[in-house]
């Protein structure tokens, strides 16, 4: 075996020119199919990233005020396909006064309730639980020039018993937000915060900030709240409960459904167009492997003549076909990459950092080669048994 | 015609080839090719001519004498490659069996082979064409083939590759080959037949030369005896009788 290998790799580099050939002849029938896996790849991977890391896909909003229970809420937190759940206080009452020493503006921001693992803040590990602490939207931290840590004036004012009245509360910057978070004036802080201020807009007291006012008695009910679901999937079902509930609510599906539904188009395109290119691949490098063989008919009998057995007559082939698979899928990559940088360029300006409208996982490379050395050997094989079963005697008298 | 047993005298028995009505039918397009080898004993150490026109089946006789070429009916083909008194192989049988890999493993112990032309692998060098009998039978790596080839004067061209070199060069590098292993026997398909009258003469001088040197039997196939007679050989005939849509070929020993 290691004798008839180096005779056919000797004869595969002394006739270099018919291989370079078939090289070609294989790389330009198997890059354009890895281009075209590539984009379909890349572009259907994309827009399934950002489906699924556009968090806001998977919110769920109530379209108008309701009257939602802690109970409710409860209920809710315990399905498996809520993700997060935060109730809202009235918006009307969901709002702040900032004044920063560095700053000379003073700014209304909106205030958002938020909690553990809030997928609007990702990196954020110990959301405020305090009344106290902000997590200040970008265009806040802009507009007071605020970094974490820093010190705060908050203020609210109400009018009760026929007068007005502002009460200042010292805050403090927990951490700024990212602009995908909330990009306009606003700032994420703890349900407890969300509530003193509710509760002394309402002319209530709060006794933990020393703020006076009427006797509080809780209600225990919420006008909204922040849904996300688990994933996008999980969407449509919590939907249909809402709707059983009589709760009209806001969801992306339509958006959702369409980029689900090009992804299946596309699909659908590519699986159209592959398998043709694919055949067609096979088709044609089963031929050219054939016709090597009935071209190396004379050099497969004067080997047998001096002694090679079957085995090695038909490994000859195979062996070549082999060398070419391996050098035709190495150019089909160098091609593919090629292209792929000249596309992914052009496309730069329509991407975010690092997204790739064309790429491949190495598993990819590693399916192309597997499929072309089958093809490869198939093809080698069937032509080379043939030539097995020829008599050297009637390849010799071709000469 | 009397059938005449050719030996050597002092050893009766030492025959390489023993064949007994040994036939080979062959058909294509219609026409029925039927040879037929009532009795052919080659002794160890001849020089045997096989005289035929072309197209009497001598290439068929010798592919069969090589392996090659399967025989529809043999009543003995023995091969004897070494002097011993081991039992002779029994070619038919193997053939019967379809021991293809042992009569592979026997020619390329046993056997050189010459073509009429070619024969030659394009990618290997003038040296390792020749020695890749050897190779195959992972014979050391000697001088038998600087040896060889100086006597069949190529030895300037042993690093060149084959197509650089005129045909009666190419045809000694083939010689050379069917040599360099130092087989039992050495089977030449009208090994000058495509050279000129002079080279062709030179050549074929180098080449019983060089079978004498090495006592090699040799069996030499051509449709002229003159080229071969002064070489001392054995003759064997074909007699052929050409009959629409089929042609008997009886080889005469």
């Amino acid at each position: 075996m290691r004798k008839i290998s180096k005779l056919a790799v000797l004869d595969y580099v002394h006739e270099w020119r018919i291989s370079i050939c078939f090289v070609l002849a294989l790389a330009t029938v198997l890059g354009p199919i890895l281009v075209l896996f590539g984009l379909k790849f890349g572009i259907v991977g994309n827009m399934i990233n950002q489906l699924v890391e556009e968090p806001r896909n998977r919110e769920i909003r109530p379209a108008s005020s309701g009257r939602y229970s802690t109970d409710w809420f409860a209920v809710l937190q315990a399905r498996p396909d809520v993700d997060f759940i935060v109730p809202r206080t009235r918006n009307i009452a969901a709002n702040i006064q900032l004044k920063s020493e560095k700053s000379p503006y003073i700014l209304n921001v909106e205030l958002i309730p938020t909690a553990m693992n809030d997928p609007l803040l990702p990196h954020v590990k110990n959301p405020p639980t305090d009344y106290t602490s902000l997590i200040v939207s970008q265009s806040t931290a802009k507009k007071l020039a605020l970094q974490p840590g820093d010190v705060l004036d908050g203020s609210i004012s109400r009018h009760y018993q026929g007068r007005n009245q502002r009460i200042h509360l010292p805050m403090k910057v927990h951490s700024v937000a990212p602009v995908s978070a909330f990009s306009r004036d606003g700032a994420f802080g703890s349900l407890a915060l969300l509530d003193a201020l509710e509760d002394y807009r309402d002319g209530h007291a709060v006794p933990d900030l020393g703020w006076t006012g009427d006797k509080v008695t809780k209600t225990g009910y919420y006008t909204g709240f922040r849904l996300f679901a688990r994933n996008l999937y999980d969407i449509d079902p919590l939907e249909h409960w809402f709707d059983e509930q009589g709760i009209d609510v806001h969801t992306r599906a339509n958006e959702i459904d369409t980029v689900q539904r090009l992804d299946k188009n596309l699909s659908t395109l590519y699986w159209a167009i592959a398998p043709i290119g694919l055949i067609g691949f096979v088709f044609s490098f089963g031929a050219s492997l054939w016709a090597n063989i009935d071209r190396k008919r004379k050099e497969l009998s004067i080997l047998r003549l001096v002694g090679f057995n079957t085995l090695d007559i038909v490994w000859f082939p195979i062996l070549q076909g082999l060398i070419t698979a391996l050098l035709g899928w190495l150019l089909a990559i160098v091609i593919y990459q090629l292209t792929s940088v000249m596309i992914n360029n052009m496309m730069t300006s329509q991407l975010e950092p690092g997204q790739e409208v064309c790429y491949l996982l190495p598993i990819h490379y590693g399916i192309a080669l597997l499929i072309t050395c089958f093809s490869a050997l198939i093809a080698s094989l069937l032509a080379g048994l043939r030539s097995a079963t020829i008599q050297p005697a009637e390849g010799l008298r071709q000469l | 015609m009397e059938k005449e047993t050719i030996a050597l005298p002092h050893k009766k028995k030492e025959f390489l080839f023993n064949l007994n009505n040994v036939q080979k039918n062959l058909e294509s397009e219609g026409a029925a090719f039927h040879l037929s080898i009532p009795k052919l004993q080659i002794a160890r150490g001849e020089k045997i001519a096989l005289i035929g026109d072309s197209g009497c089946g001598k290439s068929t006789l010798l592919d069969m004498l090589a392996f090659i070429s399967r025989p529809t009916h043999s009543e003995t083909f023995h091969f004897q490659p070494e002097p011993t008194d081991a039992k002779p192989v029994d070619i038919g049988s193997q053939w019967q069996k379809r021991h293809i890999s042992k009569l592979t493993l026997l020619r390329k112990q046993h056997i050189g082979y010459v073509m009429q032309t070619g024969g030659l692998l394009p990618f290997l060098s003038v040296r390792d064409n020749m020695n890749l009998s050897r190779h195959v039978l992972d014979l050391p790596e000697d001088d038998t083939v600087t040896h060889i080839a100086r006597e069949l004067k190529i030895d300037r061209h042993l690093d060149k590759l084959p197509d650089t070199l005129s045909i009666g060069e190419r045809q000694r590098v083939a010689i050379g080959r069917a040599l360099a292993h130092k087989p039992a026997v050495v089977i030449a398909d009208e090994p000058t037949a495509s050279l000129d009258p002079y080279s062709a003469k030179a050549t074929m001088t180098i080449f019983v030369n060089l079978v004498d040197d090495l006592g090699v039997t040799l069996i030499i196939a051509s449709h002229a005896w003159e080229h071969l007679k002064k070489f001392g050989m054995q003759r064997i005939y074909h007699n052929t009788r050409y009959m629409e849509q089929r042609t008997e070929s009886i080889v005469i020993g």
